[in-house]
Parts: structure tokens; sequence; C-alpha cells
């Protein structure tokens, strides 16, 4: 025992002394920092007023209605909230649009410049427009995706109105009738409410899947090529006559395990501060709390932080160990591939699963996957975030765990009595058979 | 007799077809040097592995300290030194000498003391704090020299201990292995440099393509070996020399090095026949003595091969 703690204290001790174990760690909760703090900053100029000039060569006078619609529109819902359009009408016909319009967006584009007499946008309504729906925009904008469907969304609106009143439908009873539905969606779990929003949810699911999935092939990499180190410079024949195979792999395994783990912590940690103190922090930097909410990383109950973690140490010693066996067959990195491949291949199948999962978290495919050991320590985390996993599958599918990472070490350790001593060959699959029954 | 330290019986091991130690059994018993000789190729590594329980023989068996339990069980008894020397490069000297300690089972205060007092024993105190591969490579021998020993162990085995260093450093490291010896451990090493052997161990075994061909004390290797053998230095003419030594009724085998060679009489053959017959060509010499066969002589002899050297054709050595 108190060698195995040495061999896992000197995995753990040189592989957090490491640079790019400092730096990794550190990179991305400052990564994660800017994630909430950059959208902020970017959108700060998105709840600008724009300056909108409206030709109206309809002939009909669509611009008056269009455009009061279109000063309606406000920022938020909240009572005195900034209009998102400050807007100008300018009359023309079908003589004069051509000119009108090209006057117009002459001096489009400079409004950001704080002229007075520039403009974001020029709408123009043709004759048409009423009838078909076709109308055109200029602006400086225009590659935003979310200010056009606002102002399509906007102008349609305005485009009903004038063609409901025009049969005849009261003014008032169009506005009322045009009200949007305004959805709020919050997760119940085990008839209790979480207070998580939907969108929160899959935030935490496909955070964790991502997690898992790249500590899972990062470190598990690392202990298979740790093993190929050991080797390649021959310290294995000092160790093998010290310790035992068993000593050995579970030392290793169990080490970078930690160090991983430690990793997971201060990320998952400072995900979680972030969570729920992102909006002191975006305020602290001077974004509105409002911009930098939509981008904030939600905060994480504390049942879903446990069954994560413990899946994840599962499933990280169970990959851990299929590595190092990989590491123990062969001699080079480059030789590693084509074995590790398949365990690679779980992986991507157990993390890919997500997002089938996300759309579907209690049918078939996600309960079956939760009980294949492989695949569950990327399912049931999700599962467990988004529906409630009923208490006596979890405890089936983490005992199912533990036996498939016995099952696995147990293997790996036949393996590894043999192959870390055999240099220069490969070996064969009937080869690696013997060494599994020997 | 106390039962050995190291106890092999009748061990084979094969590697895909190719019989790499045949038969072979040594007794290694407590207390002194015991030297396994033999050219490369002859089994010396593979023999040491076997002992180590690194590798599993095919037939046959090995007992340590007269248990069958394996060098791991005991391995805070053992020290080994195998002949791929190999330490993790990133590691600091002492972090790893502690590590190695702790892996023999002491404990890393103790570990530390000991690492402490070797590296300063081998003078290499001001790198304890340096990358194990900012190390020279005779540095990093001795370091791991160092990690053979730190716990103190009752039987040492090394594998080729002196190969790749200097003079100086191999030296120290001599010192220390006849240290260990004198202090009543026992010390097992593989070699094939015969000098080395003859002036340092107490008992030798040479072994040749994976079998023993001689074994015992040094010196009764020798009178075994039985016969008169004459070493010559020369100072000039060496080539009035030649047809003296090609002369079958004189010399029964010469061991040529240039500026000097060591003979064997042919039976019934007098030293100062030969002695005469050199004066006699007017060949110029600088030393003439009657001696002991030395190990490098009989392991020709015995084994038909230069030790340090490839295989020779047949006939030539001879």
């Amino acid at each position: 025992m108190k060698k195995i703690f040495a061999v896992i204290r000197r995995e753990f001790v040189e592989r957090v002394r490491t640079k790019a174990f400092v730096i990794s760690t550190v990179l991305l909760p400052v990564f994660m920092v800017l994630m909430v703090l950059l959208p902020g900053l970017m959108m700060s100029g998105g709840d600008r007023t724009r300056n909108v000039a409206v030709v109206d060569a309809s002939g009909s006078g669509l611009g008056q209605p269009v455009g009061k619609v279109l000063e309606a529109a406000t920022f938020g819902d909240a009572e005195g909230a900034k209009p998102r359009y400050r807007v100008q009408v300018f009359p023309a016909d079908a003589a004069s649009l051509a000119q009108v319009r090209d006057g117009l967006i002459a001096k489009t584009g400079f409004a950001k410049g704080r002229q007075h007499d520039g403009w974001d946008g020029v709408l123009v309504l043709a004759d048409n427009t009423l009838a078909s729906g076709k109308l055109t925009y200029y602006g400086d904008n225009v590659t935003s995706p979310e200010s056009m469907s606002r102002l399509r969304r906007d102008v349609s609106e305005a485009l009903a109105g004038v063609r409901l009143a025009k049969s005849g439908v009261d003014q008032a009873l169009v506005s009322k009738a045009m009200a949007p539905a305004d959805l709020d969606t919050t997760k119940v779990s085990d008839g209790k409410l979480t207070g998580q929003s939907g969108k929160a949810s899959f935030m935490i699911a496909y955070f964790m899947g991502f997690v898992l999935y790249l500590a899972t092939l990062i470190y598990g990499q690392q202990t298979m090529t740790s093993v190929i180190e050991e080797k390649t410079s021959r310290i294995m024949e000092v160790l093998t006559s010290s310790l035992t195979p068993f000593q050995m792999l579970l030392g290793k395994v169990l080490g970078v395990g930690l160090a991983g783990l430690t990793q997971m912590a201060i990320w998952v940690g400072s995900a979680f501060v972030l969570g729920s103190q992102g909006a002191r922090l975006a305020g602290a930097f001077g974004v509105s709390a409002e911009a930098a909410r939509s981008f904030a990383i939600p905060g994480i109950a504390p049942s879903l932080l446990v069954v994560f973690l413990l899946y994840f140490a599962l499933g990280f010693l169970l990959y851990g160990a299929l590595y190092a066996a990989i590491g123990a067959m062969c001699n080079t990195i480059q030789e590693t591939q084509q074995y590790a491949i398949f365990v690679t291949m779980f992986v991507l199948v157990g993390f890919f699963a997500v997002f089938a999962l996300i759309k579907d978290p209690t049918g078939t495919l996600g309960v079956t996957m939760s009980y294949i050991p492989f695949f569950s320590p990327f399912t049931m985390p999700v599962r467990w975030s988004m529906t409630s996993v009923p208490l006596l599958q979890l405890c089936v599918s983490l005992a199912l765990m533990v036996l498939a990472l016995l099952a696995c070490v147990w293997l790996a350790a036949r393996i590894y009595r043999t192959g870390i001593l055999m240099y220069g060959k490969k070996p064969s699959w009937g080869e690696l058979w013997r060494w599994i029954r020997a | 007799m106390t039962s050995p330290s190291v106890s092999v019986e009748s061990v084979t091991k094969r590697f895909s077809g190719h019989t790499a130690v045949n038969k072979l059994s040594l007794d290694v018993y407590p207390g002194g040097i015991f030297g396994l000789l033999g050219p490369n190729g002859a089994g010396k590594s593979t023999t040491i592995r076997l002992i180590m329980g690194i590798l599993e023989p095919d037939q046959g068996k090995v007992s340590l300290f007269g248990s069958s339990d394996g060098s791991r069980k005991l391995s805070a008894r053992i020290g080994y030194l195998p002949e791929e020397r190999g330490l993790y490069k990133k590691m600091k000297v002492l972090d790893h000498l502690i590590f190695l300690g702790e892996t023999k089972g002491i404990s890393r205060g103790d570990a530390r003391r000991r690492a402490l007092a070797w590296l300063e024993r081998l003078g290499i105190a001001d790198w304890a704090l340096k990358k194990v591969e900012d190390l020279s490579k005779g540095m990093q021998q001795k370091v791991q020299f160092a990690g053979a020993l730190l716990h103190d162990p009752d039987l040492v085995i090394l594998d080729e201990p002196f190969s790749g260093l200097d003079p100086v450093n191999a030296q120290v490291m001599k010192d220390i292995v006849v240290g260990i010896a004198k202090a009543g451990r026992t010390v097992l090493f593989s070699t094939h440099v015969m000098e080395q052997a003859e002036r340092m161990c107490d008992r030798i075994a040479i072994i040749a393509r994976g079998e023993t061909v001689v074994s015992g004390t040094v010196a009764q290797v020798k009178a075994d070996f039985g016969g008169r053998h004459v070493a010559l230095g020369f100072s000039h003419d060496r080539e009035r020399a030649t047809a003296i030594l090609a002369d079958p009724r004189l010399i029964a085998r010469v061991d040529d090095y240039g500026a000097s060679a060591e003979l064997k009489m042919a039976d019934g053959a007098d030293p100062e026949q030969l002695l005469a017959a050199l004066v006699r060509e007017g060949v110029g010499l600088r030393r003439f003595e009657v001696v002991e066969p030395s190990l490098q002589a009989i392991f020709i002899t015995k084994v038909g091969a230069d030790p340090a050297a490839i295989p020779l054709p047949a006939g030539v050595a001879a």
C-alpha cells in the first residue's frame, strides 16, 4: 500500500509541476471569464438606438404605420426601456425613389461616428410591399443575424397590422392580437422546481460531457504515453524489481487521474463561481449585467456535481487502465495509435451520444447507454442534469461501472505484467490472449 | 555452509527459438564478490534478469536467500543495477532517489537522508536539485548506482556496473563495491572485462553460449587450468620472435598483444629454453616472467573467443 502511494505521489507531483499543466489549468478559467465578459463588451454597442430612414414609395402611406411600430420597439420589456430605432419617414414616388434612396445610402454607416445626419440603415418600402411583403433594407448591421431577424419581425408586425386594418379590423384589436407569446422554461425534477431554465440544463449537460471527453482523451493518452516513456527509458526494469505490475498500474492510473481531477476541480469550481458571481464580475468590468447574463455559465446543482465527479472518477480510471494496457503492449507512441483508436472510439461514441440524449434524455437509447460502463460516464450526468433519473438506475449503473473498472484493471494488469518488459516486438492478438491467461 | 544468497538450478530460457540460457546452474554464497563473466551475448544479462525474476525461466528454478518467493517480495534486501540504465529524465535527482527508496519500502524521511549521504559520497551533491536529464551520462549512472544501494541491501546485483565510466569514476564505483563486500554483504556483478574481475572477485563463473564453462574461486580456476605460462614484454626487434612463438614444440598457445604477449608453454617445454631462444635471436625483452594464467587466457582457451570481441573465426585465437 505504501508503495502504491509512492507511485501515486510521484505521478501526481511530477505531472502537476509541469508548465503545461499549470498553463492549461489557469487558461481555461481565464477563457471562461472572457466568455462571460467578451460578449458583453462586444455587445455593449448592440443596445444602441439605431437611426433608420424609411423611404416610403408605397404610394399608400405605408411609411407611417411601419415607422410607428418600429419606434415602439424597445430593448427589453422594462418600463422606460431604450427604443430600438429612431425613425424618420421620407415620402417618395416611383420616379424619385432611386434618387432619395441613394442620397440616404450615401449618408449611411456614419451614425456610429455621431454625425447627426448619419443613418444606420435605410428601409425602402416599394409600391408592392404591402401585397407581396417584399422590401429592402440597406444598413451597416445587415450581417448581424439577431438584428435582422428582429427587424424582420418588427416590419412583419407592422405590415400585418396595416393589412388587417385595411380589412376593417380595429387597430386596438390588432395590437392586442399581435402580442407575442413569451415562453419561460423551468426544469422540474422529482416534482420540484429546480430553478434552472431549460437553456441552463442544456449548457450544463453539454459542458460536462465536453469536460469528460476532453479529460479522458488528454489524461488517458497521458497515461499511455507515460507507460511508453517508462519502457523506452528502461526505468521499468528497476521498478519491476521492487513493484508488482498491479501496484505500478494502479499507482499510475490513480496518480494521473488525481492530477486530472485536480484540474477538473479547479475548472468546474471556477465555472461554479462564475455562474453565481458572473453578473457581479461583469458589473465590475463595466459590462451591463443584462448583456453578461445571456452568456453566463449556469450554476450547478450540488447533487449533479456529486454524480458528475463520481462518474468522472470511475470513467477516468476505466479508460486510464485501458490506455495503460495499450501503452504496455507497444514500444512507440506511433504503435499505440492502432490500438488506442478502439478506446478513443468508445470515448467518441459516448460523447456524441450526449447530443442525441439532449433531445430525448429518457429514451431507450439513453437508458441503455447509461448501463454500459464505457458510455455511462458520459450519458448518466447528462441525463441527471436534464431529467430525474430513478435512484435504482443510478445505483445499477454505478455498480456495473465499478465491476467493469475492476475487470479492466485486472485485465490491464495481466497485459502490463508481460508487456512492460517486452521490447522490440509488438504482440499479436494471439500472444496478447496468452499474456492475459498466463 | 549457509544457504546460498543466490541459487540458480539448471535454468533454461529460450527466446523465440534461440536458447539464451541453457541448463545453467550457479550458487552465490553470502559475503564476497561473485563475478559473472562472459563475452557479449553469452547470456549474462538474461541470467541476471532470471535471478531478479524479471524473466521467468522456461525450466529450472531460481531461489534467493533460500526462498523461492522471488525478488519482488525480497526487494528490500536486494539492490539491482540493470544493464539498461533508466531514470525518469524530468525528475529532480533527489526526488528520484527518494522515490526509488520508497519503492524499496524505506520511509520518505529516511530515504531523503540516505539519498543526500549517497550524493555527497559520490561527489554529486551539488546536482541534487537538478533534473536528471541535465546530468552527464556518467553522473546519471552514479545516481542509478546510489538508487540501487540506497536501502542497504544484503545482496547487490550489478549488471555491467563499470561500463561507460571514465577511469576516475570507475575507481570510485569499484571502491564502493569492494566496501560493500568488506561489510559482509554479497555482490554479484557481470562483466566482460577479465582484468577487472580478476582483481576484484573472490569467485567467478565464466559463461558462454548460455552455459557455464568454468566456475569456482579465482585461485581454483587458475590451478585447474594448469600449464606453465609466460608473460613477455618486447622492447625492440619484435619480429625476430615470430618464428619462435610459432614453434609448436615450445609454445602451446599465444595470446599476442603486439608489444606484449602471454604464452602457454607446450607440454615438456621449459621456460628457460624459450628465454635462450629469444636471446639468441636478439629479441629485445622488457619483461620475461613465469606467471599464473590470467583469466583472460583461461577464458580464451575455454571459450575459444576473445571475451571483449565478437567471436573470431575458428583457429585464429587457438
